[in-house]
């Protein structure tokens, strides 16, 4: 191999640094830089907002509801309660959209074949307990959103409450909280108590798994793309040779790497932060315009600063990791043209990655997920995923960025070895005798 | 002799110092045993044809490349211990970013060997003054000619003041103009100390610029030393001489030993053998009646001595043994 020459000892740390600053500046500036930041903030921003659009078309919607209880009474208040609970106008502004209407049907076989006739999309059959208390069972064929069971269960429970008070006067008798269960006829299963709300958190840490995931897999695959066209582009331009008698091999990667990687950085901050908050000022908005939505809030439950730190530490060392064989790969290059060689057999361990990492985000947890999480080329997806969904053991999160930590000076030597030989290499792209040639610094 | 000895040792401190390199690339030797001196403070040709080694040598130099065996010292330190700052390099392969400003990357380059931005900017300035080229310093790389590009390239090589110059074929593209100025900067260069080894192809230009040469061929070193050394190595002598009347000079069939290697208006070369004194063709020109107009004993030229020696005119290919190399092998021989 050949040797590094000093350059004054202390003047690595200043040449990494010049050599990033050239990249940053270079990359930011770049007319693809501004129109791809400009591209990703307008789709970020569009994204952002589904959910307010959501809210909008919800709201033009009526959800028919039959009720049928063993006693008039029981289905009068039944009815009263959901309507004034879940037709309510929460900013008391008056004369609203009613998003519900309810029908009183004279048995509970009536309301399930309103149901299985799809003129209902749920039917409410309340029931008395021999307790004293109160039992409800929602039945629907997947008419029926998780955000309006929540609310047709807190309204089950109101009505439970006066169904107490009007039963007890003197509040003798303790309270029993009414049973609630949802069984879809289509399915015919019943879930229990309290599931729609853990649902709905897990639904929200779907979304934010899949947003962190998609984007690391497109970061790492598009700006180590960066990398390598950076370095093939220097050796096309013959300013390589230039390069490579001023700076040491080391100096010329770790600065590429930090430069281009900031510059992505600086780009997925430039489209997050609008993003996000674009995504509060639509709930805000929503409820200004729409009314309080206790469901509204849930885009956004899954994500918590720990995730977003967990984020940029994957997307840092799995940046540092990709770029590094992506520096290596082009250095083997001659022309631009020739970059397509590399694209793809270098994109198959990052789609290697994506792949376990959508079976975690839908909930898998099988031994082979968990093996993918700990591998230092998959890990910034598939634990990315599993953090976002939350099934990791703490000694999992440390057995992964261990050896991610491990790995990344290991290629980034291995890299700038075939980096120091391939710089000098001009002519037919390379095969794979070129490459262990160069790895072992012919 | 210890005397004689211990000044040679002296020297090798003093001097950029070709010991012994050796280096293949597969099957193609690109360097074979080279070993020369250059002396401090000169400027000094490397002379060769395309693929004699010349670039493989610089590069090993700069520590870009690791010989086989061998090594390269400058003033008795290998030149991998020495900063890279010692070297300022103009690669023979042209290259600027082409979309940064001249003087940006003037700078960007100054600082990579250390020079603070400040002085980087001042010294850039001053040197594209000398170059009459001040107008080029806000301007993107790729809207400059390939002449100034290459002047762009050569104050990047120099700003930071080196101790060597390795110029890799620096003439190589200049127009005459250009070339007188790059010349001056070099003789400049000299007598500030820095010692400049440029490789050429071009003899002409060698010869006025240099005072040591190296003539290397298929990587093995083929003479070397001071001018007047090499000269004299070929053991050729020579005359020149004008004649009115007929250039060819058809009275010297009376003179054996010697032939006409160049005939010319102006005036004609003579080669005269061991044993043919030069006044001997002085006396047969006066013998014959031709009215001399010019005579002088004359040294061969280096593109003769080249000649001599490699057995090719140095603008043509060198053949590489033992094989033609891929074109991979090639380029970086």
């Amino acid at each position: 191999m050949t040797h590094e020459s000093p350059t004054g000892r202390g003047s690595s740390g200043r040449n990494v640094a010049l050599v990033a600053r050239r990249e940053y500046a270079e990359r930011v500036r770049s007319r693809a830089f501004v129109f791809s930041t400009l591209l990703m903030v307008g789709l970020a921003v569009v994204i952002a907002l589904i959910p307010l659009a959501f809210r909008v078309v919800e709201r033009a919607t009526v959800t028919p509801i039959a009720v049928a209880a063993p006693d008039a009474e029981l289905a009068n208040r039944t009815i009263a309660i959901l309507d004034a609970f879940l037709n309510a106008s929460m900013d008391g502004s008056g004369d609203r959209h009613r998003p519900f209407t309810f029908e009183l049907v004279g048995s509970p076989a009536a309301a399930v074949s309103a149901v299985g006739d799809a003129r209902v999309a749920g039917a409410v059959l309340a029931d008395r307990t021999a307790g004293g208390g109160l039992d409800f069972r929602v039945v629907t064929i997947g008419g029926l959103a998780q955000d309006k069971l929540q609310l047709l269960q807190l309204g089950t429970f109101s009505v439970g409450v006066l169904d107490w008070t009007a039963a007890n006067p003197n509040t003798t008798n303790p309270f029993v909280p009414p049973t609630f269960a949802v069984v879809d006829a289509g399915a015919a299963s019943a879930g229990g108590g309290g599931s729609a709300v853990d649902t709905a958190e897990y639904a929200s840490r779907r979304i934010v798994g899949i947003v962190f995931v998609v984007l690391l897999f497109l970061t790492l695959v598009f700006y180590g793309m960066w990398v390598a066209s950076g370095v093939v582009a220097e050796k096309a331009s013959r300013v390589m040779e230039l390069l490579i008698s001023a700076a040491t091999a080391s100096q010329l990667v770790a600065g590429k790497i930090l430069g281009i990687g900031l510059a992505g950085l600086t780009q997925v901050t430039l489209v997050l932060v609008p993003a996000l908050a674009m995504m509060v000022v639509s709930g805000q908005l929503g409820n200004a315009m729409l009314g309080e939505d206790v469901t509204a809030a849930t885009s956004l439950a899954g994500l918590s600063p720990g995730l977003v730190v967990a984020f940029l530490v994957y997307f840092i060392l799995g940046f540092a990791l990709y770029a590094a064989m992506y520096a290596g790969a082009g250095s083997l290059l001659s022309r631009a043209e020739d970059l397509q060689i590399i694209a793809l057999p270098l994109s198959i361990p990052a789609i290697a990655g994506y792949l376990p990492a959508v079976l975690a985000l839908s909930g898998s947890n099988a031994p082979i997920i968990r093996f993918a999480s700990y591998v230092p080329l998959w890990s910034p997806f598939v634990m990315m995923a599993r953090l976002s969904i939350g099934r990791v053991e703490p000694w999992e999160l440390v057995l992964s960025l261990g050896l991610l930590l491990l790995t990344v000076p290991l290629v980034t030597l291995l890299a700038i070895r075939v980096y120091r030989a391939g710089v000098l290499l001009y002519g037919q792209p390379p095969t794979v005798r070129t490459f262990v040639r160069a790895v072992r610094g012919g | 002799m210890a005397a004689a000895g211990r000044a040679a040792m002296l020297d090798a401190q003093m001097s950029l110092v070709v010991d012994h390199l050796s280096k293949r690339f597969g099957s193609v030797t690109a360097l074979d045993d080279l070993a020369f001196e250059v002396p401090l403070g000169q400027v000094f040709g490397f002379l060769g044809a395309n693929g004699a080694g010349k670039t493989t040598t610089m590069r090993i130099a700069l520590g870009v490349l690791e010989p086989d065996a061998g090594r390269v010292t400058w003033r008795g330190t290998e030149s991998h211990r020495l900063p890279r700052s010692t070297w300022g390099y103009l690669p023979e392969e042209r290259g600027l970013y082409p979309r940064m400003r001249v003087l940006d990357q003037l700078v960007f380059f100054a600082g990579l060997q250390g020079v603070p931005t400040g002085r980087a900017k001042r010294e850039a300035m001053a040197w594209l003054r000398r170059f009459r080229a001040e107008d080029l310093a806000e301007r993107r790389a790729e809207q400059l000619s390939k002449g100034n590009q290459q002047k762009v390239q050569f104050i990047a090589a120099t700003l930071h003041d080196p101790q060597v110059l390795l110029m890799d074929e620096p003439f190589t593209g200049l127009d005459p103009v250009n070339v007188m100025l790059l010349r001056e900067a070099f003789l400049e260069l000299r007598d500030r100390g820095r010692t400049v080894v440029f490789s050429t192809h071009q003899m002409e230009v060698a010869e006025a610029l240099c005072e040591s040469v190296a003539i290397v061929d298929r990587g093995r070193m083929v003479v070397g030393g001071s001018l007047r050394d090499v000269r004299r190595a070929t053991g050729r002598r020579m005359v020149r001489i004008a004649v009115e009347g007929d250039h060819r000079l058809p009275w010297l069939a009376s003179l054996p030993g010697t032939r006409v290697i160049q005939a010319g208006m102006d005036r004609s070369t003579v080669e005269l053998d061991v044993g043919v004194e030069p006044d001997e063709v002085l006396a047969a020109a006066v013998g014959a009646g031709a009215r001399v107009r010019h005579f002088e004993v004359a040294d061969p030229s280096l593109e003769q001595i080249f000649l001599d020696f490699v057995g090719h005119p140095a603008d043509e290919e060198a053949h590489l043994v033992p094989e033609t190399p891929s074109p991979r092998e090639e380029d970086a021989a």
